[in-house]
This record gives structure tokens, sequence and C-alpha cells, in this order.
């Protein structure tokens, strides 16, 4: 199956999905809404058994961006997830119980930008000391959108 | 259920890109539940890197491990590379791809030394790191350091290898694999060595493909995944070698896989010589004015796995992220499916196995007894745990033979 294929199909099965995106050789980037992300992740990490690489966390203008990535071994893809989470409420299903791999970098997120995993099975503090005051993170941005 | 001790391994661990901290849980001997830690001296580079230019992040990823100090700038160049649309002369993927590899002899002949030591092994400890000498003294030749060598820039190396440096290293590469050869037969025709580590903290595939583990780690366990070849990345499919695999999944599996990669690091550094040599002079850097905005996703293959990096680019002059990922990070976790069941004689080799480095945890790795607080043992105790069980092993096996 090539490419273009493949972006058919999974839209077909997801007809949720905002938009698809390569973004370079090689790189492909779904965006989706929150609703659909443990449908998606089940279906690429269990049925299709893409490797679970990491999830990439940012502070963006439109709000926080979750980047879950994925490789497709056999082809050499990296296959990536894009959910965005609004600024006042950002709070996601955990994928914890799907991809076990997944702990360790929800609660690094947790810490660094505070977003809330909703069912994550530990939600502890993981980089950051449990003296750092809380509703502190590092990684969010005082600029917003309409800012000047 | 007997009374439960926990044993702390931890928190400082030098050679990866933070300290962290293990709590092996033992019931008497056993290990029952294990935990970690990590966070302890946290640098913050992901968000020093968004304040650097995109050539100054270079020398910045460079410092996240003394020992990959290729791959995290290799990942890097590729992810940076990818979003510019940026093709590098052929030279200087030939070179990239040597120093890649000379990094993944020194390393893999340091983890042979470091393994060695925890079983008890201290000449196998010695050889591996007088032979791993040359190669770093090789690196200083070609880069001018033995680590940290910032050979990487924007489009493509900073410095050529020329006729002289590239002979010398031939020599050198034919002195490792001889001593290759050495180590390959001390490791897998001691029976001492078979007894200690086959069957022990074994990760199935499904483990593997639970946690996303990679490199060296997957590949003991029969993933046959590697990037070099998967998504291949500067000279790597300019060259033949093969990805070496077992299916074991134990440590001694990981040994052998670690071992059997010295000979394809090699062969593939002594055809890029060769395509060096035939491809004749010529540059090593191709001119790159700005990186446009976008997404670029880079990836290189680290002698620990997969290393990814993740950058985007606003069309400024400097990263608005940067996401790290290194090997360990999802290695580590594995530790939950190879130390959980074993002893804790087997915990220090288990841990090790994925390869994370040990020699500075000695003096804090202690052992509490869990009610009273008291301390049991410390981290040198546990090695000598571990060297102890080596011994009986070996003097059955000596009193078997006669």
């Amino acid at each position: 199956m090539n490419i273009e294929q493949y972006i058919t199909d999974i839209q077909q099965r997801f007809p949720e999905i905002i938009s698809t995106e390569v973004i370079n050789t090689k790189r492909l980037m779904v965006y989706i809404p929150k609703s659909i992300l443990p449908k998606i992740t089940d279906h690429w990490f269990n049925k299709l058994q893409y490797r679970y690489i990491v999830v990439s966390a940012m502070d963006s203008k439109d709000g926080y961006e979750l980047i879950y990535h994925y490789s497709d071994d056999e082809t050499g893809w990296v296959m990536s997830l894009n959910v965005m989470l609004a600024h006042d409420n950002p709070e996601v299903e955990s994928m914890t119980p799907i991809v076990y791999g997944i702990e360790w970098i929800e609660r690094e997120i947790m810490d660094i930008l505070g977003i809330k995993f909703l069912n994550h099975p530990k939600p502890e503090r993981f980089l950051l000391a449990e003296s750092w005051p809380d509703g502190d993170y590092p990684y969010r941005r005082k600029i917003r959108k309409g800012d000047r | 259920m007997g009374k439960i001790t926990i044993v702390p391994i931890g928190p400082y661990h030098p050679l990866l890109e933070e300290p962290e901290f293990f709590k092996l849980y033992c019931d008497g001997e056993i290990v029952v539940d294990m935990e970690w830690e990590t966070g302890y001296n946290h640098r913050g580079i992901e968000k020093i890197c968004e304040s650097k230019t995109f050539e100054q992040v270079f020398y910045v990823v460079e410092r996240i491990c003394g020992i990959c100090s290729t791959s995290h700038p290799f990942a890097y160049a590729n992810a940076v590379e990818s979003i510019g649309g940026v093709q590098i002369p052929v030279r200087a993927k030939l070179i990239r791809s040597i120093i890649g590899e000379l990094e993944r002899i020194h390393s893999h002949l340091l983890w042979v030394g470091l393994a060695g030591h925890f079983l008890g092994y201290n000449t196998l400890f010695m050889w591996a790191w007088k032979y791993r000498e040359p190669v770093l003294d090789m690196f200083e030749i070609i880069t001018g350091n033995r680590n940290s060598y910032a050979m990487f820039t924007i489009g493509g190396v900073r410095r050529d290898i020329d006729e002289t440096k590239a002979a010398q290293l031939l020599k050198v590469l034919d002195d490792v694999k001889t001593k290759t050869d050495l180590l390959v037969g001390a490791v897998m025709d001691d029976p001492v060595i078979h007894a200690r580590l086959k069957g022990v903290g074994t990760l199935t595939a499904e483990d593997i493909h639970d946690f996303g583990a990679v490199g060296p780690t997957a590949r003991a366990s029969g993933v046959d995944i590697d990037v070099r070849r998967d998504d291949p990345y500067a000279a790597y499919d300019m060259v033949k070698w093969k990805v070496i695999t077992a299916k074991e999944g134990d440590i001694f599996a990981k040994a052998e896989v670690r071992l059997l990669e010295l000979y394809e690091s090699i062969s593939i550094i002594q055809q890029c010589l060769q395509l060096i040599k035939k491809e004749g002079a010529g540059d090593i850097k191709t001119k790159v004015k700005e990186i446009p905005p976008g997404i670029g996703i880079g990836r290189a293959e680290a002698p620990r796995g997969e290393v990814f990096h993740f950058v985007k680019s606003d069309g400024s002059n400097s990263p608005v992220r940067h996401k790290i990922l290194a090997p360990s990070y999802n290695c580590i976790t594995t530790f939950r499916r190879s130390c959980i069941g074993g002893t804790i004689s087997d915990a220090a080799i288990a841990t090790a196995a994925v390869d994370p480095c040990y020699c500075c945890t000695e003096r804090m790795v202690q052992v509490y007894d869990y009610k009273s607080g008291k301390r049991i043992m410390n981290a040198a105790d546990l090695i000598k745990l571990s060297q102890q069980k080596t011994d009986e092993l070996r003097t059955k096996i000596l009193a078997k033979g006669q």
C-alpha cells in the first residue's frame, strides 16, 4: 500500500480525522480530535503493530499540541497523531492502558505543561521535584493568540 | 510473602541524560516489584535549545551523552535538514557514517567491559577498555577530541578525513577486528558466562513492543528493527551490511548482538573509506542560508538504539520546540519485565544489559531494611553478590568438568 492509499484507508476507517499531511519524506502527520485518540491508537499499536516512539508536547498559539509518534518499521515511515487541546481545559484520555511505554512521558508532559491525563495509573510527578510549586509549568508560554 | 526489602539503586546515574533511581522491592532474594524515578539532575536541554540558534544546538545536544555524542547531533541534523530539504554532499554522508560507526565500536566495547566487571570478569573489563583506547585516539586524530567531536553542522561535516588519516583508521580497524575475535571467543566459549547469562533477564518480543524498546535490547529479542536500514540516512544505503538479531531475549543474546555488531561497524567503515577514495576530493558541506518554517523529525541509530529528534521551526533562527528522545528511556522501563521474578544478584547485570552506565553508581546504591530503615548493604556489596554468584557457578562447572 502506498501512502496515498494508506491515507484514503485511514480516512475511511476514521471519518472524524481532521486532516492529514505528509510533512517530509517518510513522515505523516494525522490531525485528529481527542475523542478518537484511543480508537486510532489501538488500531495503530495493536492491529498494525506500529512501534511507539514518544510523545512531543508543545504550547502553540491555538492550544497545547500533543504529537504521538509511532514508527512503521516495515516501511520506515514515522506516523504521528496530532491532538490539539484547549488552553483553558487541557485534558485528554491517558493512553497508558493501551501502550504501556507511554506512562513516563505522560507524567513528564503533566509536569512541564500541566496537561491532565484522565485515568492515568500513576499520576505522580516525574521530572519535577516534589517541592516544585503547584500550577507552575516550565514549558508553558506567556504569549497567547491575539497578543501583540 | 515474607518481609519485603527495598533496594534502591541510584539516584546518580552519570551516563544517561538524567540520573535516575531504581527501587527494587525484594522478598528474600527475589525481586517482586520495581519502580524507577528520574529528574534528579534535569538539565532542561530541550528548553535550552529553544534559546540557541540552529547551529548552536549541535553543541548542546552533543553534550546530552558523553558516549552517544554523535548520535544526537546525527538525529538533529537529519531533522533540521529535512525541514530545509538540504541535500548534503556524498563525502559528508560517508564521513558522518564513519563517525557514527566508530562511536558504536567504542560504546559496545565499553559495555562489554562493564558487563564483565559486573560478572566478576575484571580481566575482560581491562581488555575491552584497553582495546577501546585506540578507537578514542582515532577520534582525536580525526576530530581533535576523544569525546564530543563537534563534527556535525547543518549541510555536512566540519572536518575532512584525508588519506593519511584514512590509512591510520584502517590500521586501527584491523587491530580492533583481531581484538574483537578475542573478546567473542572469551565470551561465547565460556561455560560460566553461559550459565550466568542465559535465561536471565529475558524479554520477549511482546515486552519490547509494549515498552517501545529499541536497539540491541530489541534486536536480542528477535525484533528486527534498525533505523539505519528501515529509514536510511547518511551513507547507510550505500554500503552492504546486515542487522544482527538473536531470538532468546536474555542477557547473553544482548551480549552476542553487541559483539557481532562490532564486525558490521568495522565493515561499514571500511566500505565507507573505500567509497571516499573512489569519490575523490570534494565538498564536505553545502551552504545553508536559512531554515524555513516547518516540522522536522530526525532519527539515528545510536549504539543503544534509536535516537529521535522532533524540531519545529517558525522561520526564525532557532527552534520553537525541540523534543529529544534518547533510547535509554524506552529501554529502562523494560526493567519491570526483566528484573521482576529474578534474584537480586541478577538485578545488577539485568539492569546493565540495556547499557546504562553504572561505573559511578557504586557509592550510591544501598540496601535498606524496609521496616527498620537500617542499612543492610551498598552497591559494592551488590556487585560483590553478583561476582560471588559467578564464582560459585565457576567452581561448580569446573568440578563437573573434572
